[in-house]
């Protein structure tokens, strides 16, 4: 047994729409180590979610995986059946847990089925009853029998990720888990992910926007932008010895709780179009100190230590 | 002052009952400064900011605009009042009509409040000059624009007829990191030079703290706190502002880690029943008997830092 639980390496992923092919993943590359939280930033389009549909196989009928490969627990991830992983072996929360609930069944119904479905050993309401008491739903034997609409957000939220754990997985997405919640309720739910991680010995990718959520909860960060992964590294790495200009921009432009009044620097322009992708680093229009090279061609991946990469022409100068 | 706003009260009637959106809302706000109201969601902030432009009937209060008092003015007397007071909105997709052209978005206001209609076009390519757009967008739609391109499209629009106070509901919370940087400093250096006054409504509190002079902390539909921004973040009083400000995640491991956030058990409760007393002692974690029954009112803790909370 490795100690990556996922690897994807050279991940190519579009979405073919009416307008043309959008490019949403090119050549994206990462291990999730067994137990880590890795972290995930990147802005809409930067093809962050595109990656984890990707992995779980849920891309849709106009999305295709072009090349590269997905291992989990040593296995490429295609020689599985994806209906005896997903809500087993690897599960998915999301940003919205109101449209992720069904409006017309019960908690329990909810919280069951996927016990039923991965033919769990054993009782399954009692199961159901202890998740959703673990998560902080109580009493617990009334409120299984409550439908979606009879709960908070964040007890929504509470509920998604019940749901998601019931299992037991090795492995859970989370895509923007407390980005609809307010920042009490943020703090709450974080701590239950992890606590329950530390509980379950699992590994979660932890997508967020936000990078005082990345700064308290994620082991080893990931920096995407346009389809591709600019700068990983530990956390620390990350925050300390940031090296990618795109990452500085964006640890720049939030407020620094040292000197709240600073100016903001901000990154000037807008995301590129993945429907026409820069053939060079998709950074390069926004880039402060962009050269010539970045135009035309993609900058090779520079490790800084073994745990910190990141992908830049400027490696080259420093090199030198 | 440019606005005050005392003890307003907005309910809505709904088949379950009155909810107390707004229950008892006193502040003012000075000639070009920004005040922040913030809160959790269902706190009431929207509401205050929409009743204040008279988008709602307030139910009780006054609301007194340049000494003017506006809260009984009919919609045709309240018209000279909305071009000195403009909104923008959160959602920039749901807040721009699809159908019209960017110039004709711009234009809109103008009409309505009788700009000469000679002076239109030039002032629809200079107000778009004017947010980082350029004037050969005009003629675009909304769908041909990011949400950040259409933040600034409603932000033209709002400065189009020249207003004096703008409210500002969550402008910020729809976008990307990167982007929202751009459109704060935007907001800072258009007030710098054209004078104006901001209401900012927003729930990220350390985007907050960077843009507002002082700041209002709202708690189901009531002001708990308020007091000059540096006062109020490195000096709150109220039990609610201290873990709402502990709860922020700030953007550094280290400092993350010695963060221990003061945990509120449970959710804001419904506006529909508010707890009696102080509405956040069935949260607080310095709650004493007393608080069920206790009558708040902000009072004045030296330094203009007004807090709800008398146990401080």
């Amino acid at each position: 047994m490795s100690e990556n639980i996922l690897s994807v390496r050279d991940l190519h992923m579009s979405f073919y729409t009416s307008a043309g092919e959008v490019k949403a993943v090119n050549g994206v590359s990462f291990d999730v180590k067994r137990g880590e939280v890795l972290g995930i930033v990147g802005e809409s389009g930067s093809g962050k979610s595109a990656t984890m549909l990707s992995i779980m196989g849920l891309q849709g009928s106009n999305g295709k995986i072009k090349s590269g490969s997905i291992f989990f627990n040593d296995k490429d991830i295609h020689t599985f059946n994806m209906n005896e992983i997903r809500g087993k072996s690897i599960s998915m929360i999301f940003q919205d847990p109101m449209t992720s609930l069904n409006p017309v069944l019960t908690v329990g119904y909810q919280l069951e089925e996927s016990l039923k479905r991965h033919k769990w050993h054993g009782d399954i309401r009692a199961r159901a009853l202890e998740m959703l008491e673990r998560v902080g739903i109580v009493p617990a034997a009334e409120r299984i029998k409550q439908y979606p609409h009879e709960f908070s957000g964040g007890q929504r939220q509470r509920i998604m990720i019940a749901m998601s754990m019931i299992c037991k997985p090795d492995l859970l997405i989370a895509d923007e888990p407390t980005t609809a919640l307010d920042v009490t309720v943020q703090a709450q739910i974080l701590k239950l992910m992890k606590d329950l991680k530390n509980e379950y010995k699992m590994s979660i990718i932890l997508i967020t926007h936000d990078l005082g959520v990345i700064a308290g909860q994620a082991d080893r960060v990931l920096i995407m932008y346009g389809g591709k992964i600019m700068e990983q590294g530990t956390r620390r790495e990350i925050f300390y010895n940031t090296a990618h200009p795109y990452t500085k921009g964006l640890l720049r432009s939030v407020p620094d709780p040292e000197s709240p009044k600073k100016r903001l620097i901000s990154i000037e322009g807008q995301p590129p179009n993945l429907l026409n992708p820069p053939k060079g680093c998709p950074y390069v229009k926004r880039c402060p100190q962009a050269m010539k090279i970045c135009l035309d061609h993609n900058p090779k991946a520079y490790a800084i230590s073994e745990s910190h990469v990141y992908s830049c022409w400027l490696s080259e100068r420093s090199e030198n | 002052m440019l606005l005050e706003v005392k003890n307003l009260k907005k309910y809505f009637d709904t088949p379950a009952g009155k909810i107390h959106s707004v229950d008892d809302v006193s502040f003012m706000i000075a000639k070009g400064e920004t005040l922040g109201l913030v809160g959790e969601s269902g706190c009431g902030k929207t509401t205050t900011g929409r009743t204040i432009i008279k988008l709602y009937e307030p139910d009780y209060g006054k609301i007194i605009f340049d000494g003017q008092d506006i809260t009984n003015l009919t919609a045709k007397e309240m018209l000279p009042y909305r071009k000195r007071i403009q909104m923008i909105f959160q959602d920039p997709y749901a807040s721009l009509n699809p159908r019209m052209t960017v110039g004709d978005i711009v234009r809109e206001p103008m009409i309505i409040h009788k700009f000469p209609k000679d002076e239109h076009a030039d002032r629809v390519n200079k107000l778009l000059r004017l947010v980082g757009l350029s004037s050969e967008q005009a003629s675009r739609y909304p769908h041909e624009f990011s949400g950040g391109q259409r933040q600034r499209i409603g932000i033209a629009r709002a400065l189009a007829v020249e207003p004096e106070l703008i409210i500002c509901d969550e402008p910020i919370s729809a976008l990307d990191v990167s982007i929202q940087a751009q459109i704060v400093n935007m907001l800072e250096d258009l007030q710098q030079e054209l004078g104006l006054t901001y209401l900012f409504i927003a729930h990220d509190l350390s985007m907050v703290r960077h843009i507002s002079t002082r700041v209002a902390v709202m708690y189901l539909g009531k002001i708990v706190e308020l007091a000059e921004t540096d006062e109020l973040y490195s000096r709150p009083l109220h039990p609610y502002t201290v873990s709402l400000l502990s709860s922020i995640p700030v953007p550094d491991p280290d400092e993350a880690g010695k963060k221990n956030p003061v945990a509120l058990e449970g959710e804001i409760p419904s506006a529909l029943n508010p707890p009696s007393g102080c509405n956040f002692h069935t949260r607080c974690p310095k709650v004493r008997p007393e608080c069920k029954t206790l009558d708040t009112i902000l009072q004045d803790e030296g330094n203009n830092h007004l807090c709800s909370c008398p146990f401080v």
